[in-house]
């Protein structure tokens, strides 16, 4: 009998040089203190001795492009590469110095996949797409010296209109938790993105964030009430910039009902920069 | 399907280092086959990142184009 070990969600730019460039000491100083509680959380994580690392994150278009983007995809075959990126700039550069290729676990990611199709989820399959940020800098965080557990990559769209819905989202969850409990393993999930920037996907609001939607978001988490969070609609989700909530939704829907602790929340400005924990049976 | 033009443009402009060279050099040349609005296409010449965003630029392109990127 499966199991999942160990699940949380974060933010997933944990690359001090980029906030200080962008925000200054201020920012700087945040991303390095949530940094440090990641780390930790890591040290939990590696100690549940899971068989596979679920990472449920979204493309910044650097994988897919405008002539297909699937709604949610699981990166199947045996290895994936970091995605290359000749003269990265801003965010990207968290990938510097990273290791170039990891394990996939590909059984847990082709019964994600195979047995989604037979439930009604109509999973794209990728064989070839690389990882950016929103999976890598999380999982080398979490992970520090330690070898990387297997990965499963699950991308959720969550930039490009029309996105799937938070309902979606979190049923997806639920058939990822029915595939882990059917089989042998011991997997432990991370969600990551987010929280509030970029609103509405505007050049003009960069810089800011919905402070009270995603406190909002958070005491949902934290009261497990997941009936309020799956009726969050895209619109709302656009409007505060927490696009990137839906990777959450996708694993709310996996633990669900267990309830949040949170380890970090911190208002940068220009993010809200969080890190939650999920209490598991 | 303009905000596609525009966006595929983004794309090539991020991954594509010759191409990336031949719009810095001249813009306009570069983009002469592209299916754009006059809009759009002064927007991309004048390389006036706010306009394409409004015109459905892709925030997380424009943010991250090397040597055009930036916010």
């Amino acid at each position: 009998m499966g199991k999942v070990v160990y699940a949380a969600a974060m933010s997933h730019v944990l690359y001090p040089d980029y906030y200080g460039k962008n925000v200054g000491p201020h920012g700087r100083r945040m991303v390095e203190e949530l940094i440090a509680v990641v780390r930790d959380m890591g040290r939990d994580m590696l100690a549940a001795k899971p068989d596979a690392l679920v990472v449920i994150a979204d493309d910044h278009l650097n994988v897919f492009s405008f002539d297909a983007i699937p709604a949610m995809c699981v990166r199947i075959g045996r290895s994936v590469e970091r995605m290359v990126q000749d003269d990265a700039i801003e965010f990207d550069r968290a990938l510097d110095g990273l290791p170039q290729r990891y394990p996939l676990h590909e059984d847990l990611a082709n019964r994600i996949l195979e047995e989604g199709m037979e439930a009604g989820f109509d999973f794209a399959a990728s064989w070839s797409a690389p990882l950016d940020h929103a999976f890598l800098s999380p999982v080398s965080t979490l992970c520090g010296q330690a070898p990387v557990p297997p990965l499963v990559p699950f991308w959720v769209n969550c930039f490009i209109a029309p996105q799937p819905t938070a309902r979606r989202c979190f049923a997806a969850g639920g058939h990822i938790a029915r595939v882990v409990a059917a089989g042998p393993w011991r997997v432990a999930l991370i969600a990551t993105g987010g929280l509030s920037h970029f609103p509405g996907l505007s050049l003009a609001r960069v810089g800011t964030s919905d402070v009270a939607f995603d406190r909002r978001l958070v005491r949902l988490m934290e009261a497990g009430d997941h009936e309020a969070l799956s009726a969050l609609a895209m619109k709302d989700l656009d409007e505060s910039g927490s696009h990137e909530f839906l990777n959450w939704m996708v694993l709310v829907g996996a633990v669900s009902p267990a309830r949040a602790r949170v380890r970090f929340f911190g208002e940068m400005g220009r993010i809200d920069l969080a890190a939650l924990e999920w209490a598991l049976p | 399907m303009s905000r596609y033009e525009v966006n595929v443009l983004l794309y090539r402009l991020k991954k594509d280092a010759t191409f990336r060279s031949r719009f810095k050099e001249d813009a306009r040349a570069a983009l002469a086959q592209a299916e754009l609005t006059e809009e759009e296409r002064e927007a991309f010449v004048r390389w006036d990142s706010r306009r394409l965003n409004e015109l459905g630029g892709s925030l997380h392109l424009l943010i991250s184009i090397p040597g055009l990127g930036g916010h």
